[in-house]
């Protein structure tokens, strides 16, 4: 008798991977941007995920784990904590392409570029937009004093979500197969949670755009002593004005597909010659 | 000297490694800062220098196909180089941001000539069916970039940091002041990047709140996303019932994504 992890999941339909074959899925996905280049990206690292359960699909077909290595080396970039999904749909694909002669195997690559873009918009704002600033935000408030809990407490609020994430997207990916998306949104639940992650996502940029951009003009109307500090004005009008206002103005570059490596560059000139006419205080 | 040098190499190697073992924010300059504070003798420095440049590079993260500046190079030699000069966070950027620049231009040379290059040898090996050296290929592309960042810190701390002493000497006092002003307007890029992946027109009022919380209630961001899950839970049905969706929030509309 072999143990529950060692069973093919999909035995009755003639499949060969097992939960441990996921699992070690789960972690091989773990380098999955470690190679990632401008003409295909994470290609290869696509590949070293779930080339040793393509070697045991075709186990007996050299000729068919060729054409499915070839395959799984074309293009491949998405958001990387989310990745083990996209591979256990691939594998519960290829294990229907060993055993149907009738099968198309272009469907495999189809629909992992179909995916791909989807699960990049949710995995991007999830992890990257909400988590990553949570992250963030914690860490950095303690370890701005010199608190080593900022740093700890920074990788762990990033780290156990996606962990986690990871794992269940290499079970849950396989299992329910291609059908996943479109039973979630048919049931009108990712809607929603994409609405909830947008909600809180926006809410703490908010707040961070408060609390971390700074600018304050160090501007006066009039000398000596009766001068009134401007910065005393725009406050009265609105706390946070300035670093509103330059986010603002960030957004609307950003919009307008302004270089990034430009507006950092900007920026900074932008602060020299405000330090030179004392436009903003340092 | 060249242990040091040595050390904050292998730091940079490590912090590269955040790509092999999950994209986990290992590179980040709130974690590698503290480990160079350690190597340096001053922990406590590393750990505020760390968390001034991370929200200095907050922007500065990669996102589909943006490579942003290498905030591993940066990050670590900015530390060690503030931390050698004694002259805090403000110079740990105006030392690391140049120092980022010139590493991605490095980096692109890998990421658009020599990786490719790579892939094809790769691809020769899936034609044989070897999966093995597949995955071997992959992991060397990987370390071989690991050790070129090795070898850009190692070089640039032993070579450079009395130079570079000197050299911050020699920098006006605008230019610092201007750059310490240009730090604190950076990370807006940051959450106007992160705010663009996000935004559509149903969640801008949340923006707002989220801003007026922290300028005239001074909310500190985890009370704010307390209250942002509060009102998640308030205003949607979690149970499956979609017309409910419809109804109360309408359809989430992407902008442009």
């Amino acid at each position: 008798m072999t143990s529950k992890v060692d069973t093919p999941i999909n035995a009755e339909n003639g499949g060969v991977i097992t939960k441990k074959d996921l699992v070690k899925m789960f972690w091989r996905s773990l380098p999955m941007e470690f190679s990632w280049h401008y003409e295909r990206q994470m290609h290869m690292g696509y590949e070293f995920m779930i080339g040793p359960a393509l070697e045991k699909i075709y186990k007996d077909d050299p000729e068919g784990l060729k054409e499915a290595l070839h395959r799984h080396l074309e293009f491949f970039n998405c958001t990387a904590h989310v990745t083990p999904f996209i591979g256990g749909i691939s594998l519960a694909m290829e294990e229907m392409n060993k055993n149907n002669e009738d099968f198309d195997a272009s469907s495999i690559n189809a629909v992992k570029a179909a995916l791909m873009g989807p699960l990049s918009g949710i995995g991007d704002s999830l992890i990257l937009g909400t988590l990553r600033v949570l992250a963030v935000g914690i860490g950095t408030s303690l370890a701005v004093k010199g608190n080593v809990l900022g740093p700890i407490l920074f990788f762990l609020i990033f780290n156990i979500p996606t962990f986690i994430l990871r794992y269940v997207c290499a079970i849950k990916g396989y299992e329910l197969g291609a059908n996943y998306l479109e039973k979630v949104q048919s049931s009108g639940l990712m809607e929603k949670f994409m609405l909830a992650a947008s909600i809180l996502g926006v809410m703490v940029i908010g707040g961070m755009t408060n609390e971390l951009v700074a600018a304050k003009t160090a501007l006066k109307i009039g000398s000596g002593k009766s001068a009134t500090e401007i910065q005393s004005v725009l406050d009265g009008i609105m706390p946070g004005l300035l670093p509103l206002a330059a986010t603002g103005l960030y957004y609307k570059l950003l919009q307008k597909k302004v270089n990034v490596i430009l507006i950092i560059i900007g920026t900074a000139i932008f602060g020299i010659i405000c330090a030179q006419f004392g436009i903003l205080a340092a | 000297m060249v242990l040091k040098a040595f050390l904050l190499g292998c730091i940079a190697f490590l912090g590269k490694c955040d790509l092999a073992t999950g994209t986990n924010q290992l590179q980040r300059p709130i974690i590698l800062g503290p480990l160079v504070g350690l190597v340096l003798g001053d922990f406590e420095a590393g750990i505020t220098i760390g968390a001034t440049l991370e929200l200095a590079f907050l922007g500065s993260y990669s996102v589909g196909a943006f490579i942003p500046p290498n905030v591993i190079v940066g990050g670590v030699l900015g530390t060690a180089f503030a931390i050698v000069t004694g002259k805090g966070p403000a110079v740990a950027f105006t030392m690391a941001f140049p120092i980022a620049l010139l590493a991605v231009a490095i980096d692109n040379v890998f990421f658009s000539l020599v990786r490719p290059l790579l892939a094809r040898m790769a691809d020769s090996f899936a034609e044989k069916g070897n999966v093995h050296m597949v995955s071997v290929i992959h992991m060397c592309t990987g370390f071989l970039t690991c050790t070129v960042l090795f070898l850009m810190v190692f070089l640039g701390f032993s070579v450079g940091s009395d130079a570079m002493k000197a050299f911050v000497n020699a920098i006006p006092e605008v230019i610092t002041n201007g750059l310490t002003i240009a730090t604190g307007l950076l990370p807006g890029i940051g959450f106007a990047m992160l705010a663009q992946m996000i935004m559509n027109k149903k969640v801008v009022p949340f923006f707002f709140l989220g801003f007026v919380l922290s300028a005239y209630f001074k909310l500190p961001v985890v009370g704010i996303a307390i209250l942002g899950i509060i009102i998640i839970f308030a205003m949607l049905d979690f149970t499956g019932n979609k017309d409910q969706l419809a109804t109360n929030i309408g359809e989430v509309d992407d902008d442009d994504f």
